[in-house]
Order: C-alpha cells, then sequence, then structure tokens
C-alpha cells in the first residue's frame, strides 16, 4: 500500500500554530484546526503522523514530517512533543506490592510522582527496547535505558525486565 | 462525611501526591473575585505549559472560569474569563497529556488552556461537560465540588483497590474478631497446643536425669540395681505417658483448629456472598467476576489455613524458641548462649530468602502471564490461526516463552535448593561449635558437664528448626492472610448503592402506572446520561423505546427495576417514589426478558420456576406452552428434567429465549421489560417468540427495547430517546406522520437496509 504525504496526492499540506493555540493544517482551498497522533508511537515514532480534526476525522497522514516546508515542522514539531508526551523515568526509588495494586515512586524529568499499576499490569517492553508501564488511570512512563539507570534502580527494577 | 469519601481522601493522600482540596485560600481569593459567587467545580491542573509538573487549578462558578497559577514569589495568581464569553471547549488528548481549551471568537486567542495527565482527567471532564451542556443551553444541577474532585481523582485506584491497605495489625485483629463466636473451642485448642509445646520439653530433660541420676550411678555403684532399674522403668513410662499426652493432645489441637477454621471460612464466605447479592449492579460493573469468585473460594480458604494453624504455628513457636532457650540457658548457660544467640540471625536469613524468592516469582509470575497470553489469544482464535497457516509460529511463539518461564521456575528452584541446605549446614555449624566447647569440659578440662545434661542439650538442639522456620515465614504468613482479608473485607465494605427506605411501602396490588418525573441520572461524575426524562404510562400499556445506541434506552429500564437510583427527578409506582417501596416486593413485580437470556446450570424446569418455586408442574408446563417452549423441551430425552446451564445441555438461543419468556410468565411480573428480547434469532424463531411475547405481555405494562423496529408496531406508545432526552413520542403511525421526524427517519433507514 502506497502512503503519500496528504492522502491524496496533489494537494501541498502546510501547518501552522495560531493565536488560538491550535494546530492549523491547511490544504488547497481547505484549512482546519488538527491534532497529531502517531500511528507508530513506539516503533516508528518519527513518521506517518495522522493529523486529526475536531470531530476525530483524519485530515491528513504524514509520512514523513521532512517533506513539510520548515515553518509546518517546526509547528509539527511542537505539537508532537506535547502529543507524544510521556514521563521520562530516571530513577525509580520504590516499588511496593499492595493489596491488588503495585505502588511506583519515581524521580521523572518533569519531577517526582508516584503512581499504582495492577498487579496483573506487567510493564511492556518496547520494540526498540526500554519499558513502558502504565498506571491504573492510564498515564505512561517510559524508561528508556533500564540498564542505565543508577544500581538501585535497576535492583528495584530486575523482576521486571527480561 | 461517608465512608466513601473517607476512603477517597485517603487514597489521595496516601498515593497521589497531590492536595485533597482546592486550597483555601485560593478558593477564597477566587470567590471574593467573583463577588462571593461560589466555586462549582474544580480541577488540578499538573502540568505546566513546558510539561513539567506543577500545581494549577481550574475553578468554575456560575458565571465564571477561573484558572490559577503559582506566581515566582508563591502567591496565586488567578484570572478569570466570565461563562458568557466562552464559544467553544476542546479537549485535545494525548499518550499522557491532555489539554483543555476555551475558546471566545473564532481567531481571538484562546482564552483559557490548561494542561493535565489522564489521572485528572476526570475532574476536568465535569468541567467540561458543564461548559458544553451551557453551550447547548441547558443547565446542570449543581454537586459538592470537593467530592467531584476527590471522586474524579481517586476513582481509578479505588476501583483497583477499594480499601485502603490499613495496617497490618489492624486487618489481623478484625480477622481474628471473627474468632470470637468460637471462644471455647479456641481455648481448648490453643490449651491443646500449649500443652504439645510444654511436654515435648520433657523427653529430653528425661533422657539426661536418666543418664546422670540413673544409669552412670548404677554403673558407678552409687545407685542400686533394683532402684536404679525401678526408676528407670518410671521414666520409661513416663516418657511413654508424655508421648501419649502429647499425641492425644495433637488430636484435639489439629481436630478442633481445623474445624474452628472451617466454620470461620463458612461464616465469611456467607457474609460475603450475601453482601455480594445485597450489592448494586454498580459493583458488579466494576469488579470481574473472576476476582469475586476467587474472593468467595481461594481467599476464605486461604483464611482458614491461616487462622486454624497459622495463628497457633506462628504463636507457638514463639512460644517454643523462648522455652527452649530457657531451658537451654538453665541446664548451661555457656553452651546455651552458643546455641541461642545465631537463633535471630537464622530468623533474618530465613526472612532475607522469603524476600528475594518473591523477587524471583514476581519475575515468573510476570513471564507466566506471557505463557497465558499465547494460549488466550490462540484458543478462542484457534480458527484464524489454521486459516492463515499459522500454526508453526504460534508453536514456536509458545515454545519459546515456555522455554522462558521453565528457566525462571527454574532460577527459584536453584536458589531454595541452595538455601535450606546452607542454612541447615549453619544450623548444625552451631552444633558443632557446641561439641566443640562441651568435648573438652566432657573429658574433664575446664568447668564439669555432666554426660546426661549435654545429651538433653543435643536432643533440645534439634527442636530449634521448627519453630526458626515458623519464625522466619512470619511476614510471609501475615501478607498472605492480610491480603486475603483485604480482598474479603474490601467487599464486606462496600456499600449498596441502592438502599431500603427506613419506613417501605408494599404496593399491594401493584397495577402498573410508571411515571418519570424529570429523570436525570449519571453513572460517572457529573456526566449525564438521561437529561431531565418525563413521561406518564398508563397500567397495561406497551411502550417501544428506540433510538440510537448509548441513547439511554437501557438507562430507563435499568431505573424503573431500580438497579439504580436516580440522580435528580424521581419515578413514581403507581404515585409513589420508587425510593420509598420495598425493593424486594418491587422487584417480585418486575419481569425481564434480555437479548441474551442466562439460564442458571440445573434442570429447566428448575429454571422456569426460578421466580417462583413454588409452581405446580401444571403451571410451568402452561407457561412453557404460553412461550413456545413446551414443544422443543418434550423432544429433548430428558424433557423438563434437562439440565441446562454451564456443563449442561447447550440450547440454541431462540431455545434459551423461549425458557426466558416462560420463565417470566410464571413470575407473572406487572411491569415487564423486554431489552432487545429477539435481536438474536433467526426470523422463524422470531416469530415464535413474538408469539409468546404477545402472550407474556397481555394485561402488563411493558417497556420494550428494540433495533429491529418492526416489532413494536403493535406498541401503544413509542418513545424516541436520543441524547439521554425523550426527543419524540407517540405512536407508529403518529410518528411516520411527521414529516421531519427522528422515529421515521429511523424507520426509512431500516427499510432500505431490507
Amino acid at each position: 500500500m502506497e502512503t503519500t504525504l496528504l492522502g491524496r496526492r496533489g494537494a501541498v499540506l502546510s501547518l501552522e500554530e495560531r493565536a488560538d493555540g491550535r494546530l492549523w493544517a491547511i490544504r488547497g482551498d481547505e484549512e482546519r484546526a488538527v491534532w497529531v497522533r502517531r500511528c507508530f508511537p513506539w516503533s516508528e515514532p518519527g513518521h506517518y503522523l495522522s493529523l486529526r480534526d475536531a470531530d476525530e476525522e483524519e485530515f491528513a497522514l504524514v509520512r514523513d514530517p521532512a517533506e513539510l516546508d520548515p515553518t509546518s515542522r517546526a509547528a509539527l514539531e511542537t505539537a508532537l512533543a506535547l502529543a507524544g508526551f510521556v514521563f521520562e523515568v530516571t530513577r525509580v526509588l520504590e516499588i511496593e506490592e499492595e493489596v491488588e495494586i503495585r505502588h511506583w515512586r519515581v524521580e521523572t524529568k518533569q519531577g517526582p510522582r508516584a503512581f499504582q499499576t495492577r498487579l496483573d499490569d506487567w510493564p511492556r517492553t518496547l520494540p526498540h527496547g526500554g519499558l513502558l508501564i502504565r498506571d491504573v488511570t492510564g498515564d505512561l512512563y517510559h524508561l528508556g535505558k533500564p540498564a542505565a539507570l543508577d544500581r538501585h534502580s535497576r535492583a528495584l527494577l530486575w523482576a521486571f525486565v527480561d | 462525611m461517608s465512608t466513601l469519601e473517607h476512603l477517597d481522601d485517603q487514597i489521595i493522600g496516601r498515593y497521589l501526591d497531590q492536595p485533597l482540596r482546592l486550597p483555601a485560600d485560593l478558593r477564597r481569593q477566587i470567590e471574593s473575585g467573583w463577588e462571593g459567587a461560589p466555586v462549582q467545580l474544580y480541577a488540578l491542573s499538573d502540568l505546566d505549559h513546558t510539561l513539567r509538573l506543577a500545581e494549577s487549578w481550574m475553578a468554575l462558578g456560575p458565571e465564571h472560569v477561573a484558572v490559577a497559577r503559582r506566581a515566582p514569589d508563591g502567591a496565586w495568581q488567578v484570572q478569570s474569563v466570565e461563562r458568557s464569553r466562552i464559544e467553544a471547549v476542546r479537549e485535545a488528548p494525548g499518550l499522557s497529556a491532555n489539554t483543555l481549551t476555551l475558546f471566545g471568537s473564532p481567531g481571538e486567542p484562546a482564552l483559557a488552556l490548561v494542561r493535565y495527565t489522564h489521572r485528572q482527567r476526570r475532574a476536568f471532564e465535569n468541567i467540561r461537560f458543564v461548559l458544553e451542556e451551557q453551550l447547548e443551553g441547558r443547565e446542570i444541577p449543581s454537586v459538592d465540588p470537593d467530592r467531584a474532585y476527590a471522586d474524579g481523582v481517586a476513582r481509578p485506584v479505588r476501583e483497583a483497590q477499594a480499601l485502603v491497605s490499613g495496617r497490618q495489625v489492624a486487618v489481623i485483629r478484625r480477622l481474628l474478631g471473627y474468632l470470637k463466636p468460637y471462644r471455647r473451642q479456641l481455648t481448648i485448642g490453643m490449651t491443646a497446643a500449649t500443652l504439645i509445646t510444654l511436654v515435648s520439653l520433657i523427653p529430653p530433660y528425661l533422657a539426661g536425669y536418666l543418664i546422670d541420676r540413673v544409669v552412670r550411678p548404677a554403673r558407678e555403684g552409687a545407685l542400686s540395681l533394683g532402684r536404679a532399674s525401678t526408676i528407670a522403668w518410671l521414666a520409661v513410662a513416663a516418657m511413654a505417658l508424655v508421648y501419649v499426652i502429647r499425641q492425644g493432645a495433637a488430636v484435639v489441637r489439629l481436630r478442633l483448629m481445623a474445624i474452628l477454621g472451617e466454620w470461620v471460612a463458612r461464616d465469611l464466605r456467607s457474609e460475603l456472598y450475601e453482601h455480594i447479592q445485597r450489592l448494586s449492579l454498580a459493583f458488579f460493573s466494576r469488579k470481574r467476576t473472576g476476582s469475586l469468585i476467587t474472593r468467595v473460594s481461594a481467599d476464605t480458604d486461604r483464611l482458614w489455613d491461616f487462622l486454624a494453624f497459622g495463628v497457633v504455628d506462628v504463636s507457638l513457636s514463639l512460644v517454643m524458641l523462648a522455652g527452649l532457650g530457657a531451658v537451654l540457658l538453665s541446664l548451661d548457660w555457656r553452651l546455651g548462649l552458643a546455641m541461642t544467640l545465631p537463633v535471630p540471625f537464622f530468623c533474618w536469613l530465613i526472612y532475607r530468602h522469603g524476600e528475594s524468592i518473591n523477587r524471583l516469582f514476581i519475575r515468573a509470575w510476570r513471564k507466566w502471564s506471557r505463557v497465558s497470553d499465547v494460549l488466550s489469544d490462540t484458543i478462542p482464535g484457534i480458527r484464524v490461526v489454521k486459516a492463515f497457516n499459522q500454526e508453526e509460529r504460534e508453536i514456536r511463539r509458545f515454545g519459546e516463552r515456555n522455554q522462558d518461564v521453565t528457566a525462571e521456575f527454574n532460577r527459584i528452584h536453584e536458589t531454595w535448593t541452595t538455601f535450606w541446605p546452607l542454612l541447615m549446614l549453619a544450623v548444625h555449624g552451631t552444633t558443632v561449635v557446641v561439641w566443640a566447647l562441651a568435648l573438652p569440659r566432657l573429658l574433664g578440662t575446664g568447668t564439669a558437664l555432666p554426660v546426661g545434661t549435654f545429651v538433653s542439650f543435643l536432643l533440645y538442639t534439634t527442636m530449634f528448626i521448627g519453630p526458626i522456620e515458623v519464625i522466619g515465614q512470619i511476614a510471609r504468613t501475615m501478607n498472605r492472610a492480610t491480603t486475603s482479608a483485604h480482598r474479603v473485607f474490601e467487599v464486606l465494605d462496600t456499600e449498596a448503592e441502592v438502599r431500603d427506605d427506613p419506613d417501605p411501602v408494599q404496593l399491594r396490588p401493584v397495577h402498573g402506572r410508571v411515571a418519570f418525573e424529570h429523570v436525570t441520572f449519571g453513572y460517572d461524575g457529573v456526566r449525564q446520561v438521561l437529561r431531565g426524562v418525563s413521561f406518564d404510562v398508563a397500567p397495561g400499556e406497551l411502550i417501544g423505546l428506540v433510538g440510537p445506541s448509548g441513547g439511554g434506552k437501557t438507562t430507563i429500564v435499568n431505573l424503573i427495576a431500580r438497579f439504580y437510583d436516580v440522580t435528580g427527578g424521581a419515578i413514581r409506582i403507581d404515585g409513589v417514589d420508587l425510593r420509598r417501596l420495598d425493593t424486594g416486593h418491587y422487584r417480585r413485580q418486575i419481569g425481564m426478558v434480555l437479548q441474551d437470556p442466562y439460564l442458571f446450570h440445573g434442570t429447566i424446569l428448575e429454571n422456569i420456576r426460578y421466580g417462583l418455586p413454588e409452581a405446580t408442574l401444571g403451571q410451568a408446563i402452561a407457561a412453557a406452552q404460553a412461550a413456545n417452549a413446551h414443544d422443543f423441551v418434550t423432544k429433548l430425552q430428558h424433557g423438563y428434567d434437562t439440565v441446562v446451564g454451564e456443563r449442561g445441555h447447550t440450547l440454541s438461543g431462540g431455545e434459551r429465549q423461549r425458557v426466558s419468556i416462560a420463565r417470566a410468565i410464571l413470575h407473572d411480573p406487572r411491569i415487564l421489560i423486554l431489552d432487545e428480547a429477539t435481536s438474536s434469532v433467526d426470523t422463524e424463531t422470531e416469530r415464535e417468540i413474538q408469539e409468546a411475547l404477545e402472550r407474556l405481555i397481555a394485561g402488563r405494562t411493558v417497556f420494550a427495547i428494540a433495533h429491529r423496529l418492526s416489532t413494536l408496531r403493535k406498541a401503544s406508545r413509542l418513545f424516541v430517546i436520543e441524547d439521554g432526552r425523550l426527543a419524540e413520542h407517540g405512536t407508529h403511525h403518529e410518528l411516520l406522520a411527521k414529516p421531519d421526524g427522528k422515529y421515521r427517519r429511523l424507520y426509512e433507514l431500516q427499510l432500505q437496509l431490507q
């Protein structure tokens, strides 16, 4: 299956962030406020980006941001940072098992955080290595290189890493 | 403060590291900026614009929305926006960061923009919902803002674990409270166990006594042979008596405590099951069936084990260790110290071993879940596996994971098979030390040590192992017991959301008039599934409920059956508020035929008589005949005695439906609910079911939900339910006559599809 930049051949797509704080996609005489969803957030985060409008309909599919003009690319990258935001864990301080839940206390790039997972909800190993933990509310915690963490963190994580 | 509110506060305080409420000073500041208007809802925006964790708040008032951020000096900076300026509200969800934006006129900068994690999303959804309703020109009844915030934030944790782990001691104490009714048996059992422990100390003592006071003096001629024989035989008899007493006490202890544990487990199971039966449907939608079954079966079984043996073993091991220590020290304090000093260290080693084994088990369980994933994927999906010729790949995938989990379990085996022999070596090492210390003394160097005393000593040392093992496992035993107790108490402490009035009314007879008066209802937060629904249905009317999925049809029938209570407005049955009725008596007047009828494990007869067990066989047959079920039932080899349900005879969907209709006919309800009763059967079966239903509905008030509109032609009136409202109502012909009617559009759409 061939995927084009716009999901429709021929038209040129440009993106801009406007005063209302939203990302706007313009294609020919069509324009719409959109938000970005990565098609492959973990296996290919930089490619295949779906631009969706307020009704959740796809307005365009960006195969590679490099195909966009520099202004559009910059606007897209800002939107991507927000859409793809997850907590980046830098240290694991505590993992405690309680009834039905596992309690985690971690330090992240965004600040210290405590969260809970269900006992039978195991961290997911990502395609490029690393772990992804989903807490009971749906927030995600990414450990890019568990092996590069400090000794204490590694010891706590040992049971959860292959 | 209700139990639930208290629980939410506990969850936020203990687990979530965020404020329990909107800070009081900020609330005052916001309300004074609004000239005293109250904060109606609020939410914590826990991400700043650079996506770092922060504390900002969004508050909603009757006329304004405020966003408060901390200034560098720590003071609150509040920006208020008039609600009348808001023209659109948008939420952009991300993987973990969501953005809520309030827009004014097109092209203008956003009026307000906040970012937050999923943890805060429910609280923000409440605000968003109210603002969106306002844009539609609708008002939402106000709620307690603190409650809405705490519920929104704590709910996901509460749904995973409805009881915040209390202190272990408190849980164990509560558990031991279940032993109270059996105090007599407990006292006897504990006395027997204490007796076992104490008399166990006698044989080694006797052995030493015989050697030092009888055998040696007799050999040395200090004691006459006759007297020595008499004492020796008396000692042997005493020893025999000790063993008889010990085993007698063991019988009493084992039997009494095992039985007592069963009684307590039985009490817990009954209490638990009774409580589960009384809980509202909302509870069952939150908990998995498997988890509830485990609580009634496996958890109570584990508690039996703890109460029957754990409690006694642990307390007596402590007694035994203290007793042994005292005896050893009194026999010879030097050797006693050599033997007792390492004991705490051994207990600590066992505890550490338990901890590291636990880590290994977590790893093994994780790998085990990957094996289970393959099984639960491929066995139900075996047709797809075969159709795509992927058997080899699946075998390989399973093989790899199976190998992986085996390696983990082998690692566990390596650990414990290394640990225990090493520990035993250390214990024996202390015995060697005792020998090393004792030998010179036995040979006459240093302080004298009688041989008999030393033999007693050696015999006592062998008794150390058992209690050390038990003490070392205390943490694990207590953890297992408190986990199970928690899971049981979690259910017992859940309050039913639908409760009877203290002075309930019984309608005799029930006529079946059902009136909705401005009924609003929401399952979750302030989001309303029904938004002010009003209607009045006369006894004997057949009401067809139609409309798109998610519009609120099933919610209406759930409210009529009082599975939930309304959030606003009232439902009246024969003029009496439903909340004032005796629920048990009222539900006996309600019949339900569902899309996927559930038959219990048992005979067809038992299933038909489920609502009226005292019905005669003749009545059961008459009901089955009316339900068009009699014919197919009599064709079965075992007729009405055919066992159906789980592991029983498999009936087709249409057959099960007709049995369930017979069940409803026999139950003879005044108000009948038909929820998609014919949607999953073929045309011929549908005709038979329709016939049966027509007999069933005669003379009753009926609410029928159907997607196939043709099945509702005979309805007295049709209610079109859309977006939580009664959008249209009237007869089939009246509604078809409306040129732009919703019903007409739905009907025409279905005709085209046919």
